[in-house]
Protein backbone atom coordinates (compact mmCIF):
# COMPACT_ATOMS: atom_id res chain seq x y z
CA UNK A 1 0.00 0.00 0.00
CA UNK A 2 1.39 3.36 -0.98
CA UNK A 3 0.92 5.97 1.66
CA UNK A 4 -0.82 8.55 -0.51
CA UNK A 5 -3.26 6.08 -2.00
CA UNK A 6 -4.26 4.59 1.28
CA UNK A 7 -5.67 7.89 2.43
CA UNK A 8 -8.29 7.69 -0.26
CA UNK A 9 -9.75 4.43 1.02
CA UNK A 10 -13.25 5.09 2.15
CA UNK A 11 -14.47 3.73 5.44
CA UNK A 12 -17.35 1.37 4.79
CA UNK A 13 -20.62 2.31 6.32
CA UNK A 14 -21.91 -1.08 7.20
CA UNK A 15 -25.57 -1.76 7.21
CA UNK A 16 -27.34 -5.07 7.22
CA UNK A 17 -30.74 -3.49 6.73
CA UNK A 18 -32.82 -4.43 3.75
CA UNK A 19 -31.87 -2.05 0.98
CA UNK A 20 -34.57 0.28 -0.16
CA UNK A 21 -35.10 -0.32 -3.89
CA UNK A 22 -33.52 2.47 -5.94
CA UNK A 23 -34.74 1.26 -9.28
CA UNK A 24 -37.10 3.56 -11.02
CA UNK A 25 -38.57 0.94 -13.34
CA UNK A 26 -38.62 -2.66 -12.29
CA UNK A 27 -37.67 -3.04 -8.66
CA UNK A 28 -34.51 -5.06 -8.24
CA UNK A 29 -34.95 -8.79 -7.69
CA UNK A 30 -31.95 -8.47 -5.34
CA UNK A 31 -33.76 -6.22 -2.90
CA UNK A 32 -33.84 -8.72 -0.05
CA UNK A 33 -30.43 -10.18 -0.76
CA UNK A 34 -28.04 -7.25 -0.40
CA UNK A 35 -25.20 -7.37 2.11
CA UNK A 36 -22.47 -4.93 3.06
CA UNK A 37 -19.34 -5.29 0.94
CA UNK A 38 -16.35 -7.14 2.38
CA UNK A 39 -14.42 -5.06 4.87
CA UNK A 40 -10.80 -5.97 5.62
CA UNK A 41 -11.24 -4.85 9.22
CA UNK A 42 -13.56 -7.81 9.81
CA UNK A 43 -10.94 -10.30 8.73
CA UNK A 44 -7.72 -8.70 9.92
CA UNK A 45 -8.58 -6.90 13.13
CA UNK A 46 -9.92 -8.89 16.01
CA UNK A 47 -9.17 -6.42 18.80
CA UNK A 48 -9.30 -2.83 17.53
CA UNK A 49 -8.34 -1.29 20.86
CA UNK A 50 -5.05 -3.19 21.01
CA UNK A 51 -4.17 -3.21 17.31
CA UNK A 52 -1.36 -1.02 16.00
CA UNK A 53 0.19 -0.60 12.56
CA UNK A 54 3.91 -0.32 11.93
CA UNK A 55 5.76 0.36 8.68
CA UNK A 56 9.05 -1.35 7.91
CA UNK A 57 11.71 1.05 6.70
CA UNK A 58 14.35 -1.29 5.23
CA UNK A 59 15.17 -4.90 4.35
CA UNK A 60 16.87 -5.87 7.59
CA UNK A 61 14.06 -8.30 8.49
CA UNK A 62 14.27 -10.19 5.19
CA UNK A 63 14.85 -13.48 7.04
CA UNK A 64 11.16 -13.29 8.01
CA UNK A 65 10.11 -12.35 4.47
CA UNK A 66 9.42 -8.86 5.73
CA UNK A 67 10.68 -6.16 3.39
CA UNK A 68 10.88 -2.43 3.04
CA UNK A 69 7.53 -0.62 3.04
CA UNK A 70 5.56 -3.61 4.36
CA UNK A 71 3.00 -2.72 6.99
CA UNK A 72 2.75 -4.97 10.02
CA UNK A 73 -0.52 -5.41 11.84
CA UNK A 74 0.25 -5.92 15.50
CA UNK A 75 -2.07 -7.03 18.27
CA UNK A 76 -0.67 -6.16 21.68
CA UNK A 77 -3.34 -8.12 23.55
CA UNK A 78 -2.10 -11.52 22.31
CA UNK A 79 0.37 -13.80 24.04
CA UNK A 80 2.67 -15.21 21.38
CA UNK A 81 2.79 -18.94 20.67
CA UNK A 82 5.78 -20.87 19.44
CA UNK A 83 6.97 -19.87 15.97
CA UNK A 84 4.82 -16.74 15.79
CA UNK A 85 6.35 -13.43 14.81
CA UNK A 86 6.48 -10.62 17.30
CA UNK A 87 7.81 -7.11 17.63
CA UNK A 88 10.08 -6.99 20.64
CA UNK A 89 12.23 -4.37 22.31
CA UNK A 90 15.96 -5.03 22.54
CA UNK A 91 18.24 -2.48 24.15
CA UNK A 92 15.62 0.19 23.62
CA UNK A 93 15.15 -0.63 19.94
CA UNK A 94 12.31 -2.33 18.10
CA UNK A 95 13.22 -5.69 16.57
CA UNK A 96 11.31 -8.58 15.03
CA UNK A 97 11.63 -12.03 16.59
CA UNK A 98 10.33 -15.48 15.81
CA UNK A 99 9.12 -16.79 19.15
CA UNK A 100 10.94 -19.89 20.36
CA UNK A 101 9.10 -21.23 23.38
CA UNK A 102 12.08 -23.45 24.30
CA UNK A 103 14.40 -20.50 24.54
CA UNK A 104 15.35 -19.41 28.04
CA UNK A 105 16.25 -15.98 26.82
CA UNK A 106 13.97 -13.32 28.20
CA UNK A 107 12.32 -11.05 25.68
CA UNK A 108 10.49 -7.80 26.10
CA UNK A 109 7.38 -8.22 23.99
CA UNK A 110 5.79 -5.19 22.28
CA UNK A 111 3.14 -7.03 20.30
CA UNK A 112 2.36 -10.08 18.18
CA UNK A 113 2.39 -9.64 14.40
CA UNK A 114 -0.91 -10.96 13.07
CA UNK A 115 -0.68 -9.92 9.41
CA UNK A 116 1.81 -8.38 7.00
CA UNK A 117 0.47 -6.07 4.32
CA UNK A 118 2.59 -6.13 1.18
CA UNK A 119 2.26 -4.31 -2.07
CA UNK A 120 2.88 -6.46 -5.12
CA UNK A 121 3.27 -3.53 -7.44
CA UNK B 1 -18.25 -1.36 44.14
CA UNK B 2 -16.61 1.22 41.90
CA UNK B 3 -13.09 1.29 40.48
CA UNK B 4 -11.26 4.47 39.59
CA UNK B 5 -8.70 3.68 36.92
CA UNK B 6 -6.15 6.41 36.35
CA UNK B 7 -3.35 6.34 33.77
CA UNK B 8 0.13 7.04 35.15
CA UNK B 9 1.61 10.26 33.71
CA UNK B 10 -0.69 9.68 30.75
CA UNK B 11 0.76 12.00 28.10
CA UNK B 12 4.33 10.93 28.79
CA UNK B 13 3.28 7.27 28.88
CA UNK B 14 1.61 7.59 25.45
CA UNK B 15 4.86 8.93 24.02
CA UNK B 16 6.91 6.18 25.63
CA UNK B 17 4.78 3.39 24.11
CA UNK B 18 6.32 4.29 20.76
CA UNK B 19 9.75 5.18 22.12
CA UNK B 20 11.11 2.17 24.05
CA UNK B 21 14.50 3.88 24.07
CA UNK B 22 13.03 6.30 26.62
CA UNK B 23 12.09 3.64 29.14
CA UNK B 24 13.06 4.72 32.62
CA UNK B 25 14.16 8.12 31.35
CA UNK B 26 12.73 11.54 32.17
CA UNK B 27 10.07 12.73 29.72
CA UNK B 28 8.01 15.92 29.77
CA UNK B 29 5.19 17.11 27.54
CA UNK B 30 4.79 20.78 26.70
CA UNK B 31 1.60 22.77 26.44
CA UNK B 32 0.15 24.01 23.18
CA UNK B 33 2.71 26.27 21.57
CA UNK B 34 5.48 24.62 23.57
CA UNK B 35 4.90 27.30 26.20
CA UNK B 36 5.32 25.37 29.43
CA UNK B 37 5.62 21.91 30.90
CA UNK B 38 2.18 20.38 31.45
CA UNK B 39 3.06 16.76 32.14
CA UNK B 40 6.03 14.82 33.39
CA UNK B 41 6.67 11.16 34.05
CA UNK B 42 7.90 9.96 37.40
CA UNK B 43 11.54 10.07 36.35
CA UNK B 44 11.16 13.73 35.39
CA UNK B 45 9.22 14.48 38.56
CA UNK B 46 12.06 12.93 40.55
CA UNK B 47 14.22 15.78 39.28
CA UNK B 48 12.62 18.04 41.81
CA UNK B 49 13.96 21.18 40.21
CA UNK B 50 11.71 20.95 37.16
CA UNK B 51 8.87 23.25 38.07
CA UNK B 52 5.57 22.40 36.39
CA UNK B 53 3.66 25.06 34.50
CA UNK B 54 6.80 27.15 34.14
CA UNK B 55 7.51 28.77 30.81
CA UNK B 56 9.90 26.50 28.97
CA UNK B 57 12.36 29.23 28.10
CA UNK B 58 13.01 29.72 31.83
CA UNK B 59 13.96 26.09 32.45
CA UNK B 60 15.47 25.10 29.12
CA UNK B 61 18.90 24.64 30.64
CA UNK B 62 17.69 22.40 33.43
CA UNK B 63 15.89 20.19 30.93
CA UNK B 64 18.95 19.94 28.77
CA UNK B 65 21.37 19.29 31.62
CA UNK B 66 19.25 16.42 32.88
CA UNK B 67 18.73 14.86 29.47
CA UNK B 68 14.98 15.30 29.70
CA UNK B 69 13.17 14.48 26.44
CA UNK B 70 10.56 17.12 25.58
CA UNK B 71 7.50 16.48 23.45
CA UNK B 72 5.04 19.00 22.10
CA UNK B 73 1.53 17.90 23.01
CA UNK B 74 0.12 15.42 20.52
CA UNK B 75 -3.55 15.45 21.52
CA UNK B 76 -4.53 13.42 18.46
CA UNK B 77 -2.43 10.55 19.75
CA UNK B 78 -3.50 10.98 23.38
CA UNK B 79 -7.19 10.99 22.46
CA UNK B 80 -6.85 7.75 20.51
CA UNK B 81 -4.80 6.05 23.24
CA UNK B 82 -7.37 7.22 25.79
CA UNK B 83 -10.15 5.61 23.74
CA UNK B 84 -8.18 2.36 23.66
CA UNK B 85 -7.85 2.41 27.45
CA UNK B 86 -11.58 3.09 27.93
CA UNK B 87 -12.52 0.35 25.44
CA UNK B 88 -10.34 -2.12 27.32
CA UNK B 89 -12.11 -1.17 30.56
CA UNK B 90 -15.43 -1.99 28.90
CA UNK B 91 -14.30 -5.61 28.73
CA UNK B 92 -14.74 -5.65 32.50
CA UNK B 93 -17.97 -3.74 32.89
CA UNK B 94 -20.82 -2.37 30.79
CA UNK B 95 -20.85 0.83 32.86
CA UNK B 96 -17.80 3.03 32.44
CA UNK B 97 -17.76 6.74 33.18
CA UNK B 98 -15.09 8.50 31.13
CA UNK B 99 -14.25 11.10 33.73
CA UNK B 100 -11.32 12.73 31.96
CA UNK B 101 -8.86 11.84 29.22
CA UNK B 102 -6.89 9.65 31.63
CA UNK B 103 -9.38 8.69 34.35
CA UNK B 104 -12.44 6.44 34.34
CA UNK B 105 -14.88 5.16 36.92
CA UNK B 106 -15.80 1.52 36.32
CA UNK B 107 -18.85 -0.09 37.88
CA UNK B 108 -17.84 -3.44 39.40
CA UNK B 109 -21.08 -4.25 41.20
CA UNK B 110 -21.47 -7.50 39.26
CA UNK B 111 -18.39 -9.00 40.95
CA UNK B 112 -18.29 -10.60 44.39
CA UNK B 113 -16.43 -8.78 47.11
CA UNK B 114 -13.75 -11.46 47.36
CA UNK B 115 -13.02 -11.30 43.61
CA UNK B 116 -12.35 -7.58 43.57
CA UNK B 117 -8.68 -7.66 44.41
CA UNK B 118 -8.02 -10.10 41.58
CA UNK B 119 -10.20 -8.11 39.15
CA UNK B 120 -8.44 -4.87 40.03
CA UNK B 121 -5.06 -6.45 39.27
CA UNK B 122 -6.43 -7.92 36.05
CA UNK B 123 -7.68 -4.50 34.93
CA UNK B 124 -4.27 -3.04 35.57
CA UNK B 125 -2.45 -5.79 33.68
CA UNK B 126 -4.89 -5.94 30.76
CA UNK B 127 -4.83 -2.20 30.10
CA UNK B 128 -1.05 -2.17 30.23
CA UNK B 129 -0.73 -5.18 27.93
CA UNK B 130 -3.30 -3.99 25.36
CA UNK B 131 -2.22 -0.38 25.14
CA UNK B 132 1.20 -0.09 26.76
CA UNK B 133 -0.16 2.52 29.15
CA UNK B 134 0.39 1.83 32.88
CA UNK B 135 -2.55 2.51 35.20
CA UNK B 136 -3.40 2.56 38.88
CA UNK B 137 -6.64 1.12 40.24
CA UNK B 138 -8.55 2.12 43.37
CA UNK B 139 -11.68 0.22 44.32
CA UNK B 140 -14.24 1.20 46.96
CA UNK B 141 -17.93 1.47 47.65
CA UNK B 142 -18.24 5.10 46.57
CA UNK B 143 -16.68 7.33 43.94
CA UNK B 144 -15.00 9.58 46.49
CA UNK B 145 -13.44 6.64 48.30
CA UNK B 146 -12.28 4.97 45.09
CA UNK B 147 -10.65 8.20 44.02
CA UNK B 148 -8.75 8.34 47.29
CA UNK B 149 -7.95 4.62 47.10
CA UNK B 150 -6.42 5.24 43.68
CA UNK B 151 -4.17 8.00 45.03
CA UNK B 152 -3.16 5.72 47.86
CA UNK B 153 -2.48 2.84 45.47
CA UNK B 154 0.11 4.94 43.69
CA UNK B 155 1.60 6.58 46.77
CA UNK B 156 2.74 3.44 48.56
CA UNK B 157 5.04 1.30 46.35
CA UNK B 158 4.00 -1.95 48.10
CA UNK B 159 0.45 -1.48 46.82
CA UNK B 160 1.74 -2.04 43.32
CA UNK B 161 -0.73 0.42 41.89
CA UNK B 162 -3.83 -1.30 43.27
CA UNK B 163 -5.79 -0.64 46.45
CA UNK B 164 -9.15 -2.22 47.20
CA UNK B 165 -11.23 -0.92 50.10
CA UNK B 166 -13.08 -4.16 50.79
CA UNK B 167 -13.27 -3.95 54.57
CA UNK B 168 -14.06 -1.42 57.27
CA UNK B 169 -10.45 -1.63 58.52
CA UNK B 170 -9.14 -0.67 55.12
CA UNK B 171 -11.58 2.23 54.83
CA UNK B 172 -10.43 3.60 58.18
CA UNK B 173 -6.81 3.01 57.26
CA UNK B 174 -7.23 4.84 53.95
CA UNK B 175 -9.03 7.81 55.49
CA UNK B 176 -6.63 8.11 58.40
CA UNK B 177 -3.69 8.30 55.99
CA UNK B 178 -5.18 11.19 54.02
CA UNK B 179 -5.19 14.81 55.07
CA UNK B 180 -8.35 16.90 54.89
CA UNK B 181 -7.07 18.72 51.83
CA UNK B 182 -6.62 15.39 50.03
CA UNK B 183 -10.33 14.62 50.15
CA UNK B 184 -11.65 14.62 46.60
CA UNK B 185 -13.67 17.76 45.95
CA UNK B 186 -12.74 19.70 49.07
CA UNK B 187 -11.51 23.17 48.20
CA UNK B 188 -9.22 25.41 50.16
CA UNK B 189 -12.03 27.27 51.93
CA UNK B 190 -13.70 24.12 53.20
CA UNK B 191 -10.35 22.61 54.17
CA UNK B 192 -9.73 25.54 56.51
CA UNK B 193 -13.22 25.35 57.94
CA UNK B 194 -12.92 21.61 58.57
CA UNK B 195 -9.44 21.89 60.04
CA UNK B 196 -10.64 24.62 62.39
CA UNK B 197 -12.76 21.99 64.11
CA UNK B 198 -9.57 20.16 64.99
CA UNK B 199 -9.91 17.56 62.26
CA UNK B 200 -6.58 16.57 60.74
CA UNK B 201 -7.31 13.54 58.61
CA UNK B 202 -10.08 12.55 56.23
CA UNK B 203 -11.16 10.06 58.89
CA UNK B 204 -11.65 12.85 61.42
CA UNK B 205 -13.91 14.56 58.92
CA UNK B 206 -15.84 11.36 58.23
CA UNK B 207 -16.39 11.00 61.98
CA UNK B 208 -17.61 14.59 62.40
CA UNK B 209 -21.18 15.15 63.46
CA UNK B 210 -23.39 15.23 60.36
CA UNK B 211 -25.50 18.09 61.68
CA UNK B 212 -22.41 20.30 61.83
CA UNK B 213 -21.40 19.28 58.28
CA UNK B 214 -24.87 20.07 56.96
CA UNK B 215 -24.92 23.43 58.64
CA UNK B 216 -21.40 24.56 57.80
CA UNK B 217 -20.66 22.92 54.47
CA UNK B 218 -24.16 22.66 53.00
CA UNK B 219 -25.40 19.85 50.85
CA UNK B 220 -22.09 19.48 48.99
CA UNK B 221 -20.25 18.78 52.23
CA UNK B 222 -22.94 16.39 53.34
CA UNK B 223 -22.65 14.46 50.11
CA UNK B 224 -18.92 14.13 50.62
CA UNK B 225 -19.34 13.10 54.23
CA UNK B 226 -21.77 10.39 53.17
CA UNK B 227 -19.50 9.19 50.40
CA UNK B 228 -16.58 8.84 52.81
CA UNK B 229 -18.87 6.89 55.13
CA UNK B 230 -19.61 4.29 52.46
CA UNK B 231 -22.97 5.77 51.48
CA UNK B 232 -22.92 6.29 47.69
CA UNK B 233 -24.31 9.69 46.63
CA UNK B 234 -22.57 10.18 43.30
CA UNK B 235 -23.71 7.97 40.47
CA UNK B 236 -21.67 7.00 37.47
CA UNK B 237 -22.39 9.35 34.60
CA UNK B 238 -22.28 7.61 31.25
CA UNK B 239 -23.72 10.30 29.06
CA UNK B 240 -22.05 13.63 28.65
CA UNK B 241 -24.21 16.61 29.35
CA UNK B 242 -24.81 19.18 26.67
CA UNK B 243 -22.26 21.98 27.05
CA UNK B 244 -23.55 25.38 28.09
CA UNK B 245 -20.74 27.26 26.45
CA UNK B 246 -18.10 26.32 23.90
CA UNK B 247 -14.86 28.14 23.35
CA UNK B 248 -11.33 27.99 22.13
CA UNK B 249 -8.32 30.23 22.53
CA UNK B 250 -4.83 29.53 21.42
CA UNK B 251 -1.62 31.46 21.29
CA UNK B 252 -0.13 32.23 17.94
CA UNK B 253 3.10 30.57 16.95
CA UNK B 254 4.61 34.04 16.83
CA UNK B 255 3.42 37.50 17.67
CA UNK B 256 1.23 39.03 14.98
CA UNK B 257 0.39 42.62 14.23
CA UNK B 258 -1.42 42.36 10.91
CA UNK B 259 -5.21 42.40 11.04
CA UNK B 260 -5.74 40.17 8.03
CA UNK B 261 -3.81 37.24 9.45
CA UNK B 262 -5.40 37.55 12.87
CA UNK B 263 -8.79 37.50 11.20
CA UNK B 264 -7.85 34.27 9.42
CA UNK B 265 -6.95 32.63 12.73
CA UNK B 266 -10.22 33.90 14.20
CA UNK B 267 -12.18 32.41 11.30
CA UNK B 268 -10.42 29.11 11.83
CA UNK B 269 -11.38 29.01 15.51
CA UNK B 270 -14.97 29.98 14.76
CA UNK B 271 -15.18 27.03 12.36
CA UNK B 272 -13.85 24.73 15.11
CA UNK B 273 -16.33 25.81 17.76
CA UNK B 274 -19.24 25.96 15.32
CA UNK B 275 -18.52 22.36 14.39
CA UNK B 276 -18.72 21.34 18.05
CA UNK B 277 -21.92 23.34 18.36
CA UNK B 278 -23.57 21.45 15.49
CA UNK B 279 -22.30 18.14 16.82
CA UNK B 280 -24.23 18.61 20.02
CA UNK B 281 -27.25 20.00 18.19
CA UNK B 282 -27.14 23.47 19.70
CA UNK B 283 -27.27 27.02 18.40
CA UNK B 284 -25.50 29.99 20.01
CA UNK B 285 -27.19 33.23 20.98
CA UNK B 286 -23.96 35.08 21.77
CA UNK B 287 -20.43 35.10 20.48
CA UNK B 288 -17.44 36.58 22.27
CA UNK B 289 -14.15 37.43 20.62
CA UNK B 290 -11.08 38.44 22.57
CA UNK B 291 -7.62 39.52 21.63
CA UNK B 292 -4.49 40.01 23.71
CA UNK B 293 -0.81 40.79 23.56
CA UNK B 294 1.81 38.76 25.40
CA UNK B 295 1.64 39.76 29.06
CA UNK B 296 4.88 37.88 29.76
CA UNK B 297 6.77 40.30 27.58
CA UNK B 298 8.38 43.37 29.10
CA UNK B 299 9.33 44.95 25.80
CA UNK B 300 5.89 44.95 24.12
CA UNK B 301 3.13 47.46 24.63
CA UNK B 302 0.23 45.71 26.28
CA UNK B 303 -3.35 45.70 25.09
CA UNK B 304 -6.23 43.33 25.43
CA UNK B 305 -9.90 43.63 24.76
CA UNK B 306 -13.00 41.58 24.22
CA UNK B 307 -16.40 42.03 22.71
CA UNK B 308 -19.63 40.12 23.12
CA UNK B 309 -22.04 40.12 20.23
CA UNK B 310 -25.65 39.12 20.72
CA UNK B 311 -27.09 37.53 17.62
CA UNK B 312 -30.59 38.47 16.53
CA UNK B 313 -31.36 34.77 16.18
CA UNK B 314 -29.37 31.90 17.70
CA UNK B 315 -27.46 30.07 15.01
CA UNK B 316 -24.89 27.35 14.45
CA UNK B 317 -24.00 28.38 10.93
CA UNK B 318 -20.24 28.76 10.51
CA UNK B 319 -20.84 31.44 7.92
CA UNK B 320 -23.10 33.57 10.11
CA UNK B 321 -20.92 33.12 13.19
CA UNK B 322 -17.77 33.98 11.24
CA UNK B 323 -19.38 37.12 9.87
CA UNK B 324 -20.34 38.30 13.36
CA UNK B 325 -17.02 37.34 14.93
CA UNK B 326 -15.04 39.26 12.33
CA UNK B 327 -17.26 42.31 12.78
CA UNK B 328 -16.43 42.09 16.50
CA UNK B 329 -12.73 41.56 15.89
CA UNK B 330 -12.61 44.65 13.71
CA UNK B 331 -14.01 46.72 16.58
CA UNK B 332 -11.50 45.58 19.19
CA UNK B 333 -8.43 45.33 16.96
CA UNK B 334 -6.02 48.22 17.33
CA UNK B 335 -3.05 48.58 15.02
CA UNK B 336 0.42 49.00 16.46
CA UNK B 337 0.41 46.06 18.85
CA UNK B 338 1.95 42.63 18.51
CA UNK B 339 -0.77 40.17 19.44
CA UNK B 340 -0.18 36.80 21.04
CA UNK B 341 -3.59 35.27 21.33
CA UNK B 342 -7.10 35.36 19.93
CA UNK B 343 -10.08 33.42 21.26
CA UNK B 344 -13.70 32.74 20.49
CA UNK B 345 -16.44 31.74 22.94
CA UNK B 346 -20.06 30.85 22.26
CA UNK B 347 -22.73 31.42 24.91
CA UNK B 348 -26.49 31.27 25.42
CA UNK B 349 -26.70 27.92 23.74
CA UNK B 350 -30.15 26.58 22.91
CA UNK B 351 -31.22 23.36 21.21
CA UNK B 352 -31.14 24.04 17.49
CA UNK B 353 -34.70 22.79 16.97
CA UNK B 354 -36.02 25.26 19.52
CA UNK B 355 -34.60 28.42 18.01
CA UNK B 356 -37.04 31.30 18.29
CA UNK B 357 -36.91 33.40 15.19
CA UNK B 358 -37.87 37.02 15.20
CA UNK B 359 -40.84 38.30 13.28
CA UNK B 360 -38.80 39.61 10.40
CA UNK B 361 -36.37 36.72 10.33
CA UNK B 362 -35.47 35.50 6.92
CA UNK B 363 -32.97 32.72 6.54
CA UNK B 364 -30.16 33.69 4.27
CA UNK B 365 -29.27 30.98 1.78
CA UNK B 366 -25.64 30.91 2.82
CA UNK B 367 -26.68 30.25 6.42
CA UNK B 368 -28.95 27.34 5.66
CA UNK B 369 -28.71 24.16 7.67
CA UNK B 370 -28.43 22.10 4.51
CA UNK B 371 -25.27 23.87 3.41
CA UNK B 372 -23.78 23.39 6.87
CA UNK B 373 -24.60 19.71 6.77
CA UNK B 374 -22.95 19.26 3.39
CA UNK B 375 -19.79 21.00 4.58
CA UNK B 376 -19.68 18.89 7.75
CA UNK B 377 -20.23 15.70 5.77
CA UNK B 378 -17.41 16.56 3.36
CA UNK B 379 -15.03 17.43 6.17
CA UNK B 380 -15.81 14.34 8.15
CA UNK B 381 -15.22 12.23 5.04
CA UNK B 382 -12.13 13.88 3.61
CA UNK B 383 -10.46 15.42 6.63
CA UNK B 384 -10.66 18.42 8.90
CA UNK B 385 -10.95 21.77 7.12
CA UNK B 386 -10.93 20.36 3.60
CA UNK B 387 -13.88 22.64 2.90
CA UNK B 388 -13.59 25.99 4.62
CA UNK B 389 -14.55 29.61 4.26
CA UNK B 390 -12.22 31.83 2.28
CA UNK B 391 -11.87 34.00 5.40
CA UNK B 392 -9.80 31.20 6.96
CA UNK B 393 -7.21 31.78 4.28
CA UNK B 394 -4.20 29.67 3.52
CA UNK B 395 -1.57 30.97 5.89
CA UNK B 396 -2.13 28.65 8.84
CA UNK B 397 1.59 28.03 9.17
CA UNK B 398 2.09 31.73 9.86
CA UNK B 399 -0.06 31.72 12.96
CA UNK B 400 -0.43 28.09 13.97
CA UNK B 401 0.93 26.81 17.23
CA UNK B 402 4.54 25.88 17.44
CA UNK B 403 4.83 22.13 17.81
CA UNK B 404 8.48 21.69 17.23
CA UNK B 405 8.75 18.41 19.09
CA UNK B 406 5.46 16.76 18.24
CA UNK B 407 5.65 13.01 17.79
CA UNK B 408 3.94 11.45 14.76
CA UNK B 409 0.23 10.67 14.94
CA UNK B 410 1.07 6.96 15.00
CA UNK B 411 -2.46 5.63 15.29
CA UNK B 412 -4.54 7.90 13.09
CA UNK B 413 -2.45 8.74 10.01
CA UNK B 414 -1.11 6.23 7.49
CA UNK B 415 1.59 8.71 6.58
CA UNK B 416 2.83 8.94 10.19
CA UNK B 417 3.03 5.27 11.20
CA UNK B 418 5.69 4.05 13.54
CA UNK B 419 8.55 2.79 11.40
CA UNK B 420 10.96 0.04 12.34
CA UNK B 421 14.09 -1.14 10.64
CA UNK B 422 17.48 -2.62 11.34
CA UNK B 423 19.70 0.02 12.81
CA UNK B 424 17.53 3.02 13.37
CA UNK B 425 14.49 1.37 14.81
CA UNK B 426 12.97 4.24 16.63
CA UNK B 427 12.05 7.66 15.49
CA UNK B 428 14.45 10.39 16.34
CA UNK B 429 12.78 13.71 16.56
Amino acid sequence: MKQEEVKLVEKTKKSYRVARPNQTGFSSPATHYTEPRIDLNDALIENPSSTFYVRVSDNSFSEFDIFENDVLIIDKSLTPKNNQLAVVVQAGCFQINRIDSDSKEEIQLWGVITYIIKSTL
Amino acid sequence: MIALVDCNSFYASCEQVFRPDLQGKPVVVLSNNDGCVIAANKEAKALAHIPMFQPVFKIKNILKANNVTCFSSNYTLYADMSQRVMDTLREFSPIVEEYSIDESFVDLSHYNNDELDEIAHKIKERVHKNTGVPVGVGVAKTKSLSKMANKFAKKIPENNGVFVVDSEEKRQFLLSSAKVKDIWGVGRKHTIRIENTGAKTALDFANTNLAWVRKELTVVGERLWRELNNLPCLELVTETSVKKGIGTAKSFGKKLADYSIISEATSFYVAEVADLLRQQGSAAGCIEVFLQTNYFSNSDNQYSNKIIITLDTPTNSTIKLTKEALKGLKKIYKPGYRYKKVGVNLFNLVPENQVQTSLFYEEHKSESKELGKVIDALNSKFGKNKVKLATVGNREKDWALIKEHRSPRFTTQWSELLTIGGKTSSIKL
